[in-house]
């Protein structure tokens, strides 16, 4: 099997969640982005396993490992934007810069 | 011998533990700082007198041939025999220069609870005389001469610290620092004569040295040795070149005067020639080096002291001039000479500072002519102090210094001969002089009022407390001169216990064994006193010497014969040049350097600091970016370099 459409779409996942992250102002959507990108590297674990001569299921097993981390760091990364919105009644990353140098 | 050892190391002992706790303790607390200095040198003044009756007079000797007891214990000792030895030297001179030193010192002590009564530093003053006395007895103990160089330096110290006593005044404080830095290049020669030794012997105990210098084939170069040595000497004694911090440092206390700077400290000088008498007798040419200055020195001091109108200053002269006739009597070959000497200057030129220091006092001057307005004659302790110390000073039959001067210049009648014999009784004459001028000046007060000046250099003493001036304090400062003056009678039938203890080889002559060269030094003795009198002591007189009357030599003479400025103009300025430079560049090169460094830190930090500008993406994107130039250089070359 040839993995390059594969690698090319994990690419292309990788590339719209990294825009996103860079782009968006709001810490939600940034997440979201970052979800996005992790997603693009199960993807790849897939994809790439089916070259290595293993079982292709190991691939999978993993990649349902990482969505089950990235489901618990959501759950975190909300948790957390929720106390910065209590104290600062925003999630703007513009407003968040009280570490300048 | 073990008894004597611990009669020395109590010596040395007690009056450090004095010192320790009087500057730790007792410094605001005058009466029991006074009485701890005391009695710790009393406790020194027992165990040396326990020396001589044990060591002196019996004149006990060690080993072959017979030389000097040393006990010593090697402390940190190095493979090859070197270390650091620590003992003491027992024989009839270092016991007998004990004693004087404790003698002196307590007399001192007792006579400063009157002078230095209420002063504000009174604790700190009696903690650093009994230091002083501990550095002094250890020196004169040290069995070694690398011990003997530490105490060396710390009778420095003493001086440093007792110099600038009133350092709050700006004249002491520099006269302090003077007497240091002048000395210094003195000890300079003497610390590397100290190394060629132990470099050559390993411990340099003080026999072993003189057992060395005079052996066949030395282990060292004796004449470079000798001389270097000789460097210490001249600095510590005031000889030649290196004198001029002498007279300057009459700027601290009269008692100070009159135990560092005439009768003990300042003999250190000798006592060290006299101790290693041997090694300087190894090497001639040194040695007649060492007559020749000390005559130059004798009798340029001499003219100082006739134009001096400071008591103190005419005293000092006259101690840099008698400690060039030690110095003499012992390069003529004679320890016994010398060291008679010195024991019976230190006895009469106490006395004569101590007795000065009771019309200070009373004039709260210095100035001769101001003390002579005061009613001198009604401190009769001080005048028969004065008188008798004069006389002793001057060398009149029978006063100490009679005798021992005539026992130097007797050493030299041996030894040399023609000139410089001529002009050593020469210069006893002007001792004479001068010594006179100073005793009329001072006490013929009547006849001074017609030539009453102004140009009284003007040092209070620690006076100001006149009203708290107790008899007791007055009987303090009486007791200890009228004991000098007493002994002034005495020391001097002590010529014959020292030549046969200290130079037995030499021929020796009883007391009054009156020669040709008694005859001459107490005519011209005579003739001094004879002319002091017209000039200074008779009714109507000029009070006015016939050096004072030639404006230039009153200047050549008054100014140390312009050494100070010679010096100022030369050695002092082209110093102050180079730590000029060298302050430039450590404000401006060193420092300089460093502020860059730090200005620099200080810029690339802020520079730095503009990229962190607090934006989360920012540094993802920096991060990112990154990673992946990373990613595609390690693609690229392989991730080999």
């Amino acid at each position: 099997m040839n993995p390059t459409l594969y690698l090319g779409f994990a690419t292309l996942l990788f590339g719209i969640g990294l825009y996103g992250l860079l782009q968006r102002r709001s810490l939600v959507a940034m997440l979201i982005s970052l979800e996005l990108m992790l997603a693009a590297v199960s993807v790849n674990v897939v994809a790439l396993t089916t070259l290595t001569g293993h079982d292709a299921s190991m691939g999978q097993v993993v990649a349902l490992i990482l969505v089950g981390v990235a489901a618990s760091e959501t759950a975190i990364g909300l948790s957390l934007f929720v106390a910065i919105h209590r104290a600062s009644h925003s999630i703007d990353v513009e407003n968040l810069s009280e570490l300048k140098g | 011998m073990t008894g004597t050892v611990l009669a020395a190391l109590a010596a040395q002992a007690a009056p450090f533990l004095a010192c320790a706790l009087v500057l730790i303790f007792l410094r605001g607390r005058p009466r029991a700082a006074a009485g701890a200095a005391i009695a710790a040198l009393t406790v020194s003044f027992a165990a040396t007198a326990l020396l001589v009756w044990q060591v002196a007079v019996p004149n006990v000797a060690c080993g072959t041939p017979p030389g000097p007891c040393v006990t010593q214990a090697l402390w940190l000792p190095v493979q090859g025999g070197a270390g650091l030895a620590f003992g003491v030297i027992l024989d009839p001179l270092s016991a007998t220069m004990a004693l004087v030193v404790a003698v002196i010192t307590l007399a001192v002590m007792v006579y400063s609870t009157g002078y230095m009564h209420g002063d504000p530093g009174f604790g700190r003053y009696f903690g650093f005389l009994a230091f002083f006395g501990w550095a002094m007895l250890g020196l004169v103990l040290a069995s070694n001469l690398l011990q003997l160089l530490v105490f060396w330096e710390l009778v420095g110290l003493a001086s440093f610290l007792l110099i600038g006593f009133w350092f709050e005044r700006a004249a002491p404080a520099a006269a302090a620092r003077k007497a240091f830095i002048m000395t210094r290049v003195g000890d300079v020669g003497f610390l590397l004569g100290v190394l060629l030794l132990i470099r050559a012997l390993g411990v340099a105990t003080i026999p072993d040295v003189i057992a060395a210098a005079t052996g066949p084939a030395p282990a060292f170069r004796v004449p470079l040795v000798a001389f270097l040595l000789l460097m210490g000497v001249i600095g510590k004694s005031a000889q030649g070149p290196l004198f001029t911090w002498l007279p300057d440092a009459m700027e601290g206390p009269t008692p100070v005067s009159a135990l560092l700077h005439s009768a003990t400290m300042v003999a250190a000088g000798v006592f060290l020639v006299a101790r290693l008498h041997g090694l300087f007798a190894a090497a001639p040419a040194v040695m007649h080096g060492l007559l020749l200055l000390a005559l130059v020195t004798a009798l340029a001091s001499a003219t100082m002291a006739m134009v001096a109108n400071d008591i103190k200053r005419v005293l000092a002269y006259s101690s840099i001039s008698q400690l060039s006739y030690m110095l003499m009597g012992l390069a003529a070959g004679s320890v016994a000479a010398g060291f008679f000497h010195l024991t019976t200057h230190a006895g009469f030129k106490a006395l004569l500072f101590l007795a000065s220091g009771i019309f200070i006092h009373h004039a709260h001057s210095n100035d001769m002519r101001e003390i002579a307005e005061h009613e001198p004659l009604s401190q009769k302790a001080g005048v028969i102090g004065l008188v008798a110390g004069s006389l002793a000073l001057a060398g009149v039959i029978p006063f100490a210094g009679y005798f021992s001067k005539e026992a130097v210049l007797g050493a030299m009648g041996e030894h040399v001969g023609g000139v410089v014999l001529a002009l050593a009784y020469f210069g006893a004459g002007l001792t004479a002089y001068y010594t006179f001028r100073m005793v009329f000046l001072t006490l013929r007060g009547a006849a001074a009022q017609a030539h009453r000046r102004t140009d009284a250099p003007t040092q209070p003493g620690p006076a100001a407390h006149e009203e708290h001036f107790s008899k007791a304090a007055h009987a303090a400062m009486a007791w200890p001169v009228l004991v000098l003056a007493a002994l002034t009678l005495v020391l001097g039938y002590l010529g014959g216990f020292f030549a046969v203890r200290l130079s037995p080889a030499l021929p020796h002559e009883g007391p009054f064994h009156v020669g040709t060269g008694a005859v001459v030094a107490l005519a011209l003795v005579a003739a001094g006193i004879a002319l002091a009198w017209y000039e200074f002591g008779r009714a109507g007189a000029l009070r006015l010497g016939f050096a004072e009357r030639v404006p230039v030599l009153k200047s050549f003479f008054g100014d140390n014969w312009y050494l100070d400025r010679l010096y100022n103009a030369t050695v002092v300025r082209w110093t102050v040049a180079l730590s000029r430079a060298a302050k430039w560049n450590d404000h401006t090169v060193l420092d300089g350097a460093s502020d860059v460094v730090a200005q620099g830190t200080v810029w690339g930090g802020r520079i730095l600091a503009m990229g962190q500008n607090g934006f989360v993406q920012a540094y993802v994107a920096v991060a990112i970016s990154v990673v992946a130039a990373l990613g595609i250089w390690l693609m690229r070359t392989g991730g080999q370099p």
